[in-house]
């Protein structure tokens, strides 16, 4: 459903990216990991569109109604709205936004894009509170701006909060895991599994192991310098763990 | 009355001239000597100073040579049709809240609803003091005349001087010691006289005793965006001991006024200032703000939003005056710019070298959205006692790339997600208003300065 060829990808004249290729099925959970610098959020944001990069050869396609559709082509909002979702790894704080009225902007978008009728505000306020719950997240939250005054473990919770609230068919969690205390990872790693079915699949980018003893993935790809040295299954992870990076990236 | 083209030269001239007339009415009225005499002060100061201009260090980035450049007159031919009547009282007078309206500079009995305070010595309004000035002026000239003893006349500002000479409609409220005003006071100021180019010189005294509590919302609203007037409102406020005032000016002028505001506060020991500044037009605003703190322990918080756009001008001069020990004063001043509208603030902090242990800070955050827009900004703190603590900041920019990219990230259209966060700046100012009436009037009165984004 998901396909990356050939990706190269540069800011400011730097290449960061040099030649990615991935091929994600539904129902799948792929992770992404290595070192620092290795390229491994500008994945992440590139899939998202964030407008700092530069993409100069390659392209992503997604499958959408059986039909192949260039990623690259897209607005954020549009790939978003296609079920692209990323969890991002520093999350924005939004002073004067509050929760609700962002995550009903963006449900209602979704809707609008998909012709369904927008939800009621009481309606969409009843159905936050659920998916709150999901997360354990306190349902003061639901009134503060977002991100204002979270914890650094909140703010990774609430992007798990609202990715179950937009239900995406593709989700790339970017280093999810880190600043995330034992309960927490818990907590996130068990609202992810519950969000996984046959449909969707995931890009779990993580720099270390932890975050995949809970959330299994059926392939694991170790990025170094930009480009993917080795990719296997989820006793690679292990292997990284003890050994390090250093044995892939010396090949 | 058609306005003719006057060279900028004469401009200042042509407004004194008119003072004569202007004040011809005034000379057949039937006050005591004070008042005469107070307005004789003022115009003596006025002609002194005249119509301020860009040499002047106050007014550097102001030009009012357009106030200048018009003739106006005291008092309007044109009334409300029944119709705005209607809608005035649902858009600005809460039926809960005590209203005090005045149409184009004249007060509204019917508009108004002071008769139904219960009257001095029936619970629970007992201590309450709400009336027009000319009748405490009647009632209680000792008290009117001892608040402006206060100031040295030798000091005021052209604009103060301007509206003692002129000053025929105002306010005086009065808060005795130990009451707490649960009701909201407003006071509201309505501009409707097509053609007419009034000019209003409204006066407010808000005075609390030793331990009260009031709320009080001053309103200036014009209905016809085409319509030319000049507004220089006057409002001093005293604080006794312990007092707490919540007072708010929220202004939505005509896209032609001149809105040249004062709003004077005196503030005496364990006194708080809980004020609010809204700014959603005029083509030229000028408010002045400024706090004398007289009394330790006292607090002054400061808070002000403007959001405009077209070629509308809007300048806030705040000026924090801590004369003793041991206060504290906090502004946060936020501004909203689209099109080719220009903002000023210039926030003035004074620290008496005996106010030790004084606490102030201040902020002023400016959004650009136009491609024309443009602000000066620009703190001025004086410090003469060397155990303080005071700090000033400002900004000036566009909208976060990172907060947009979030949105668009969830799915919502830049374009969305452009208002969104727009809303977002003035929401996080405007729910410093606890009050929920005062906060959605304000939310009201600056919603089309935002509409704009979507056009």
């Amino acid at each position: 459903m998901f396909e990356i060829k050939n990706l190269h990808v540069k800011i400011n004249d730097t290449e960061i990216l040099r030649g990615i290729d991935l091929k994600v099925n539904a129902g799948e959970v792929h992770a992404i990991m290595g070192p620092n610098g290795s390229g491994k959020s500008t994945l992440a944001k590139v899939i998202a569109g964030h407008p700092d990069y530069e993409v100069t050869e390659g392209e992503i396609l997604y499958e959408v109604n059986f039909k192949k559709i260039n990623v690259l082509e897209m607005e954020p909002e549009e790939r978003a709205q296609e079920g692209i979702f990323l969890a991002f790894q520093y999350p924005v704080e939004i002073p004067g936004v509050g929760m609700s009225a962002f995550l009903r902007a963006a449900f209602n978008a979704l809707c609008r894009h998909q012709g369904a009728e927008e939800m009621d505000p009481m309606d969409f306020d009843v159905f936050l509170r659920k998916k709150m719950k999901l997360l354990a997240m306190d349902e003061k939250f639901i009134n503060r701006p977002v991100n204002v005054d979270f914890s650094g473990g909140e703010k990774k919770r609430n992007e798990i909060m609202q990715m179950a609230v937009l239900n995406p068919r593709f989700a790339v969690l970017d280093e999810t895991d880190s600043g995330l205390d034992i309960d927490s990872m818990r907590i996130v790693a068990d609202g992810v599994n519950k969000l996984k079915n046959k449909n969707n699949a995931m890009l779990v980018i993580t720099h270390y192991q932890r975050l995949l003893n809970y959330v299994i993935p059926d392939f694991v790809h170790i990025l170094v310098d930009g480009k993917i040295v080795k990719s296997s299954g989820k006793e690679l992870a292990l292997e990284v763990e003890d050994q390090g990076y250093d044995w892939l990236s010396k090949k | 009355m058609t306005d003719t083209m006057i060279a900028p030269t004469e401009k200042n001239s042509l407004f004194m001239e008119q003072l004569d007339t202007l004040t011809g009415p005034l000379k057949g009225e039937k006050s005591p000597g004070w008042v005469a005499q107070l307005r004789e002060e003022g115009l003596t100061r006025f002609r002194k100073l005249g119509i301020p201009t860009v040499k002047d260090e106050e007014w550097k980035y102001t030009n009012l040579s357009a106030v200048a450049g018009h003739r106006y007159t005291l008092s309007a031919k044109s009334a409300l049709s029944p119709a705005q009547r209607k809608d005035i009282l649902k858009r600005y007078c809460g039926k809960a809240d005590v209203n005090i309206v005045f149409v184009n500079g004249a007060f509204d009995k019917e508009l108004s609803n002071l008769g139904k305070i219960p009257p001095q010595g029936s619970l629970p309004a007992v201590g309450i003091e709400v009336s027009t000035l000319q009748e405490a002026a009647k009632n209680d000239p000792a008290a009117v005349q001892e608040i402006w003893a206060h100031y040295d006349p030798q000091k005021d500002s052209a604009f103060v001087a301007l509206n003692k000479a002129l000053t025929q409609e105002g306010v005086y409220i009065h808060i005795k010691d130990k009451i707490i005003a649960n009701q909201l006071i407003c006071i509201l100021h309505v501009t409707e006289a097509p053609g007419e180019q009034i000019a209003t010189f409204p006066h407010a005294f808000i005075r609390l005793g030793k331990s009260s509590e009031a709320s009080v919302l001053e309103t200036h609203v014009g209905l016809n965006d085409e319509n030319i007037y000049l507004a220089d409102p006057l409002t001093d406020v005293f604080l006794e001991e312990n007092a707490t005032l919540h007072y708010v000016k929220a202004q939505k002028e005509s896209l032609k006024a001149y809105h040249v505001g004062t709003t004077r506060v005196w503030q005496k020991r364990d006194s708080t200032f809980n004020g609010f500044s809204l700014v959603a037009g005029a083509l030229i605003t000028r408010n002045n703000l400024d706090v004398v703190i007289n009394g330790e322990g006292a607090a002054a918080f400061l808070n002000g939003l403007y959001s405009v756009y077209k070629n509308q001008h809007v300048d806030n001069h705040t000026s924090v005056d801590h004369r003793v020990p041991k206060a504290t004063s906090n502004q946060l001043y936020k501004g909203v710019l689209n099109d080719a509208a220009r903002a000023v603030f210039n926030g003035k902090i004074f620290v008496q070298p005996i106010a030790q242990q004084t606490n102030s800070y201040q902020l002023n955050k400016n959004l650009l959205l136009g491609k024309d827009c443009q602000v000066d900004t620009k703190p001025q703190l004086e410090i003469f006692a060397d155990d303080v603590k005071c700090t000033h900041g400002a900004t000036i920019g566009q909208l976060n790339e990172d907060e947009i990219f979030y949105l668009q990230a969830r799915g919502v259209p830049r374009k969305i997600a452009t208002r969104i966060l727009t809303q977002g700046f003035v929401d996080d100012i405007l729910n410093r208003l606890t009050r929920d009436s005062v906060r959605e009037q304000a939310a009201r009165m600056v919603a089309p300065s935002l509409e704009v984004l979507e056009g």
